[in-house]
């Protein structure tokens, strides 16, 4: 005796399956970017005048902070989202840390120019890269991906 | 070799430990300390740290809790001055107060913040790196 269900009807559930697992994730992805701005903001709030770590720390710069958000909404899907705290100068950090010789760091300040550090065990280097507000260079995605080591091979670029 | 007035020398030997408290909580994260923590301040160009090591703990602390003053204290990064060195930086006495030091020579481009701040961090990476957080109880 055979199935009561069609092949197609398989085919459909399998096709609905996919989109509601990749529903899912785009919203995990969504909440997850937004639980890191959201942190940003409270950093922004918490840090929003000099002196903010009881010495002679400056407040965190508006135009910094706006760079970071749209830094972190120009982060690919499947991505690892970066720590963020904030500078005595009043520039925002960014760090993924994947061990205590494995990281990946940035500095944000109010231009688009973004100041970053890599360490891969025996391996550093460091630069500045441009920023165009809307996508994140190659090399420094790539860069974060080596450090972070986590089985991503491969992303969207959102 | 003269004595401060904490009655430690002054000159910072290699081998001496120093304590960068953390007075922010996005400082470190999963048992260390990050190299946020160890960036410069642009007003004086430097890093403040104390001539202290882990013990005695009670006067680590009160160190500290100075050094915060109102803000809440999370803990310490403890390193030795020999690390700070390795990075071409230096590490200067700055009494008072007691056991108060400065870490210096951090590259600087007036003209260019930016251009400056990646060589701060790959240095800072490597205090955070090298240095062990305790937390405070």
């Amino acid at each position: 005796m055979g199935s009561a269900v069609s092949t197609e009807a398989k085919d459909v559930f399998k096709n609905t399956t996919e989109v509601v697992a990749r529903t899912e994730s785009s919203m995990s992805l969504f909440g997850r970017k937004n639980e890191v701005i959201s942190q940003l903001l409270a950093l922004a709030n918490e840090c929003s005048t000099d002196g903010w770590d009881g010495g002679e720390a400056m407040a965190l710069n508006r135009d910094a902070v706006r760079n970071v958000e749209a830094f972190i909404r120009a982060i690919p899907d499947d991505f690892p989202l970066p720590d963020v705290a904030p500078e005595p100068d009043g520039s925002v950090s960014l760090d993924w840390i994947r061990s205590r010789h494995r990281m990946f760091s940035m500095s944000v300040g109010s231009s688009n120019k973004i100041a970053y550090a890599r360490m891969n065990g025996a391996s550093r280097d460091h630069g500045v890269f441009s920023f165009d507000y809307v996508s994140i260079p190659q090399g420094v995605l790539v860069n974060i991906m080596e450090v972070m080591g986590n089985g991503i091979t491969s992303f969207r670029v959102a | 070799m003269a004595l401060l007035p904490s009655g430690l020398p002054d000159h910072v030997d290699d081998a001496e430990d120093l304590a960068r408290f953390l007075v922010q909580s996005k400082w470190f994260k999963n048992g260390m300390a990050k190299p946020v923590a160890f960036l410069p301040y642009p007003k004086d160009r430097e890093t403040s740290v104390s001539r202290h090591g882990q013990e005695p703990a009670d006067r680590l602390w009160a160190i500290g809790l100075h050094v915060a003053g109102d803000r809440t204290l999370y803990g310490v990064a403890l390193f030795k001055a020999s690390v700070v060195r390795k990075e071409g930086l230096e590490v200067y006495p700055d009494e008072p107060p007691d056991f108060h030091a400065v870490i210096r020579d951090w590259p600087w481009n007036d003209s260019n913040m930016t251009l400056q701040k990646d060589m701060q961090l790959a240095m800072a990476q490597v205090l955070a790196s090298e240095a062990k957080l305790v937390i405070k109880k």
